[in-house]
């Protein structure tokens, strides 16, 4: 089960996601992420992964996708708040030079 | 055309002429019968739509038709609809328990008749689309079945042929896809100056989309190594195909090696790939050593433009190397651990010497610690062992 909550900071919209982020999860949260930017448009998307235990390769070609499309309407990706066990899947991926990752959101809002 | 057949029951002829008259021209086909073995005759002969029918009749009375009715496999879809003078709830319950759909108390209007037999056809309409629909359904259902059926023949069919011989090494595979064809593939392919190309790759998703990338995935690594040169070469030309002919979100973690015996090295290329396990002299069995064959990298399918790096370690005669995909050790238990890179150390640290019988003894071990817990993603497992 994947709670995925969304909110705007200003100009900025945050996704947060909580639970599992494997194949059976990444339609819903696909949707949730498209709909952010197709509605909200943001200059910067957070996305915190905070509450996230496990992450597979779909979840992590969501997350890609997702900085690519961000990208290509002139937006930015950050990332947040990685537990312990994405963290090491980023590091196997090397995905943690790919993205913008940031330790607290307040960071990646900040872009610092 | 009649709008559908009514097989009309009752011991009095004035209601089955009445009831006969307005069914007619409403456009219906009506046949009739004085009780229930009659009616049963007249079924013989054509199969109504829908059986009007007293209760109580000489022969055999309107329950024990409904029931033979209900119960016969070849007629229980016609609609009953019991006529009865017997109003009342008790009666009503006793009649649709029977088995009835429906019931109209006597006395009747001709007229109401009617009106609840022109919307039983409707129902009986909507109940016929939704059979052929289903059929329909059902038919589809199988036809991609059987095509599911002949592409993981197909799939199976793309993975090296056991038991692995081939370039001073021997090698087998476990491969379980979660959803009948899977994501994931392999290839271990001898080359002229006595080296060995290997590649294990994990497409992201499952079924038939990761199916054909990992088609695809493989015959792109084929023609890189006949490209000749090194994993790094082969990774960024990987890459490159990747790049060009999948969509968003489709990418495969890889790992990419070559075996060179007169070095006694394997040079590498770490994808965002599980780290293999060598094992020392792993296929002599018994308790070994192992290390893991670390490196860090972009996963195939990314970026056509990101780098890659090349690793290197060592690997001597009777050395063992374990390939695997991460399905083999992210199962979640219901502790909520997996087994992860160092489960899968601890079972390698001892295994037996055959590469067949070690395959076997990781699968079942990963097997138990996991238990109840099925695999869920798919799980692919190479042992190949140097010989001496």
């Amino acid at each position: 089960m994947l709670n995925i909550q969304t909110r705007q900071e200003g100009t900025a919209s945050v996704v947060s996601i909580q639970g599992k982020v494997n194949f059976e999860v990444t339609a819903q949260l696909r949707d949730v992420i498209r709909e952010t930017v197709a509605t909200a448009q943001p200059k910067l998307l957070v996305i915190n992964l905070e509450g996230v235990s496990f992450i597979d390769s779909s979840g992590l070609g969501l997350l890609v996708a997702a900085r690519n499309s961000v990208d290509k309407s002139g937006g930015k990706l950050h990332l947040a708040c990685l537990p312990a066990p994405v963290k090491k899947t980023f590091d196997q991926t090397n995905l943690t030079n790919y993205f913008s990752i940031f330790a607290t959101e307040q960071d990646a809002l900040r872009g610092a | 055309m009649a709008k559908g057949v009514v097989l009309v029951v009752d011991d009095e002829a004035p209601i089955r002429d009445i009831l006969s008259f307005y069914l007619k021209r409403a456009g219906y086909q009506v046949l009739t019968a004085g009780n229930g073995a009659e009616a049963m005759g007249e079924m013989g002969r054509l199969k109504p739509d829908l059986i009007i029918s007293d209760l109580r009749m000489p022969e055999m009375s309107g329950d024990e038709l409904c029931k033979r009715v209900k119960s016969d496999p070849t007629t229980q879809d016609i609609y009953f609809i019991i006529l009865s003078a017997l109003d009342g709830t008790a009666s009503r319950i006793g009649s649709l328990s029977m088995g009835a759909d429906d019931m109209i108390p006597k006395p009747f209007h001709a007229q109401e008749v009617l009106a609840k037999v022109d919307s039983t056809f409707r129902l009986i309409g909507m109940q016929k689309e939704i059979r052929r629909q289903n059929k329909e359904l059902t038919a589809f259902q199988e036809r991609v079945r059987e095509e599911m059926e002949l592409a993981a023949a197909l799939q199976m069919g793309l993975l090296p042929k056991l038991p692995g011989e081939g370039g001073g090494v021997s090698y087998t595979h476990c491969y379980l896809p979660a959803a009948g064809i899977g994501g994931d593939i392999y290839a271990v392919l001898p080359l002229a100056d006595g080296s060995t190309a290997m590649m294990i790759a994990d497409v992201s998703g499952h079924g038939v989309t990761a199916a054909l990338i990992s088609a695809m995935v493989k015959t792109s690594f084929e023609n890189q190594v006949r490209l000749g040169g090194e994993p790094l070469a082969w990774a960024l030309g990987m890459n490159e195909d990747l790049c060009r002919s999948t969509l968003a979100e489709q990418f495969a973690t890889a790992w990419l090696g070559r075996l060179d015996p007169a070095t006694d090295r394997i040079r590498y290329v770490a994808a965002g790939h599980c780290a293999p396990l060598r094992i020392v002299r792993g296929s002599r069995g018994g308790l070994q050593r192992s290390e893991v064959l670390r490196g860090k990298g972009f996963m195939l399918g990314l970026d056509a433009q990101l780098p890659f790096m090349e690793h290197d370690a060592e690997f001597l005669p009777e050395d063992r190397l374990v390939l695997y995909t991460d399905g083999l050790v992210e199962v979640e238990r219901e502790d909520r651990t997996m087994l992860e890179e160092a489960g899968l150390r601890r079972i390698c640290a001892e295994l037996p010497a055959g590469a067949e019988e070690a395959a076997a003894a990781i699968i079942a071990q990963a097997r138990t610690f996991n238990a109840p817990a099925p695999f869920v993603d798919d799980v692919t497992l190479v042992v190949l062992d140097r010989r001496a």
